[in-house]
């Protein structure tokens, strides 16, 4: 299945002959939007065929597993990789449209596609150490956009991103050498099979245990998470709507992957951790939203507290529980990043990004606050939009179980979340024209850039209206995804199938 | 053979956490080089005790031979690593331009209205 490589290819590719088109910038924005949309329609066919035949994979170089490495992707891969590639493709476009009104550095582009490049290898790889690779080539690049357009003192905001995850990255290489010297095996598979031959002994405990904690810090769950609001807000918007969207997602997924396919499925003890991690998450996030007063360092907070609804499932861990979280995976990427464009678009026409100094801008662009207004109520939870079916399934999971505080504790940052919604909203949208504005575009390019962001943002909110009306097919698919992630017998029987050489 | 390597392991975590939390930024630096270096002895630990085994390459002898993966493994390690030190090393300097101090107090000075107005700011 060849097709596998396409998601790495295309931005690897375009990358490199971005950077060697660097005085070229009328050839660069194509080539980057040409790589995005080819991306997206690789991971759409490779979603078609894993909706048909289950499970697809590569073995690299002709080596049978699990001596080579393998590529591997099942529906939950190609979903995954569907929303990395429509994320690029929106961080491009408003990347471009931004042209108009400033300029940005020429090495953006490059390296968002590398960045890219990192986040789809870790969906498709089948290695435990292939998955580090993928891991530093995502933040080799993360680090290098996260300094890139940082003036006047901003830079040392990320110093603490930086520092956390080398120390994540040196953790995960003890992680997987602690697999290797215990398992003897790297391969997603054979580890598997590994793993469930002495399911229930301390060491398969403690190995789950540490790449949690691994895997949390780059998720940021609690009490790991501080590295991240301090961060995101110094980014340039059109970056920082992907990094929204995709990075700590990437941690998300290899959970999630972790304890559906590789270890067994009976450390409920684990689980149990889990869900209490994550209701601190959800809280200790939402409240930390409400006290902000930049519309970026709001929905950065809000991240965290959306990262412990997908972990809770995880730490109800069922079938329905699984679903749930690709559920909520699938609608909070998209209007995560749309909602950290919708503010950027918002900034431009306020000329800040400081809740205390906007205002009126219901007036001056209700289309925007129209965009916003779905958005967050669909981030809050209100049906029947996209973010409303992902909790309510979380919730029936919940109280089939029993487990009440959970419930409890979800639905109490869910009110909360709307509360810190309600702030940006009278902030940003209501209120009173601040009176030392002047008009809001001081020239036509100023006026183009804003449309163009507009459009993107508007592509976005009906992707997730989209996700939101269409709920049974897209419940169908996430419920064959979490089906086929699960299933760790047909899991290793492929993977051992696969023919080398 | 293995226990000195596990002690050796476990001093450079030792010796790379305790100058990561110095107040000096250099100090870190040094850190976290020392610990990146820590997991990759840490990978090549997985090998196993390679006394009176033979060097993995076909053909040479009948004995045992020693795992040669891990090595493979810490080659990519610190290649890597590597990366992410120039990458530091660059970052430390850039802070060191910006406020012309590698002392992280004065970074970060405590004052209130840095963490609220400071992060808000429009970059030019």
């Amino acid at each position: 299945m060849n097709t596998l490589v396409v998601p790495l290819l295309l931005p690897l590719l375009a990358a490199i002959f971005g950077l060697l088109l660097r005085r070229h910038v009328p050839l660069r924005k194509p080539l980057f939007l040409f790589s995005s949309v080819g991306q997206l329609a690789a991971a759409l066919w490779i979603g078609g065929q894993t909706l048909q035949v289950g499970h697809l994979g590569l073995p690299l170089g002709g080596w049978a597993a699990p001596y080579g490495i393998i590529l591997m992707a099942d529906t939950l891969t190609a979903i995954m990789l569907c929303l990395s590639a429509a994320t690029t493709l929106a961080a491009t476009a408003y990347s471009s449209a931004e042209w108009w009104s400033e300029a940005e550095h020429p090495f953006r582009g490059p390296l968002l596609q590398f960045l890219t490049l990192g986040i789809n290898l870790s969906f498709l790889t089948g290695d435990f150490f292939n998955l580090f690779v993928a891991f530093e080539v995502m933040l080799l690049s993360s680090y290098a956009l996260l300094t890139l357009e940082n003036h006047g003192g901003q830079a040392r905001h990320n110093l603490s991103y930086v520092l956390l995850n080398i120390v994540g990255s040196a953790l995960f290489l003890c992680a997987a050498g602690f697999a290797y010297g215990t398992w003897g095996t790297l391969n997603f598979a054979q580890l598997a099979e590994r793993l469930a031959a002495e399911s229930g002994s301390n060491r398969v405990f403690f190995f789950g245990l540490f790449c949690t904690g691994v895997f949390g810090l780059k998720a940021g769950i609690f009490p790991l998470y501080f590295w991240l609001p301090g961060s995101y807000p110094t980014l340039p918007i059109a970056v920082s709507g992907l990094f929204s969207g995709m990075l700590t997602k990437v941690g998300v997924y290899v959970l999630l992957r972790l304890y559906a396919t590789i270890l067994p499925h009976d450390l409920t003890e684990l689980h149990h951790l889990m869900g209490w991690v994550s209701v601190a998450t959800m809280i200790f996030g939402v409240l930390g939203a409400i006290c902000q007063n930049t519309i970026r360092s709001v929905l950065s907070w809000h991240i965290i507290s959306q990262i412990g609804y997908m972990t809770l499932c995880l730490g109800l861990f069922s079938e329905m529980a699984v679903t749930a979280c690709i559920l909520y995976i699938t609608h909070h990427i998209i209007v995560k990043s749309s909602l950290f464009f919708i503010g950027g678009a918002a900034a431009q026409l306020n000329q800040t990004d400081d809740l205390r100094h906007m205002g009126g801008l219901w007036k001056s662009a209700p289309i925007l606050g129209l965009f916003f207004l779905a958005q967050a109520l669909s981030l809050a939870g209100i049906p029947p939009l996209s973010g409303f079916w992902g909790k309510y399934l979380i919730v029936v999971e919940g109280l089939a179980q029993d487990k009440i505080a959970f419930v409890v504790g979800s639905l109490v940052a869910s009110v909360l979340t709307l509360f810190s919604m309600l702030k940006i909203w009278l902030g940003a949208f209501w209120g009173e024209q601040p009176e030392d504005r002047s008009s809001p575009f001081e020239n036509r390019s100023q006026s183009f850039s804003f449309w163009g962001k507009a459009a993107v943002c508007g592509a976005l909110v009906t992707v997730s209206l989209v996700i939101g009306l269409g709920m049974p097919f897209f419940l169908e698919i996430a419920q064959k995804a979490a089906l086929d992630s699960m299933d760790q017998r047909r899991f290793i029987e492929f993977v051992f199938s696969l023919k080398g050489k | 053979m293995l226990i000195d390597v596990i002690l050796l392991t476990g001093a450079l975590f030792a010796a790379g956490l305790f100058l990561a939390f110095e107040r000096d930024l250099v100090s870190v630096l040094f850190g976290v080089a020392l610990l990146s270096n820590a997991a990759n002895l840490f990978v090549l630990l997985s090998s196993g005790n390679p006394e009176g085994r033979a060097t993995p390459v076909v053909g040479q002898s009948l004995d045992l031979m020693v795992d040669p993966l891990p090595q493979a493994l810490v080659l990519t390690a610190i290649v890597i690593g590597s990366g992410i030190l120039t990458y530091l090393i660059f970052f430390v300097y850039r802070l060191y331009s910006d406020h012309g101090t590698t002392d992280l107090k004065e970074i970060f000075p405590p004052s209130p209205e840095d963490s609220s107005s400071a992060k808000g700011e429009k970059q030019s």
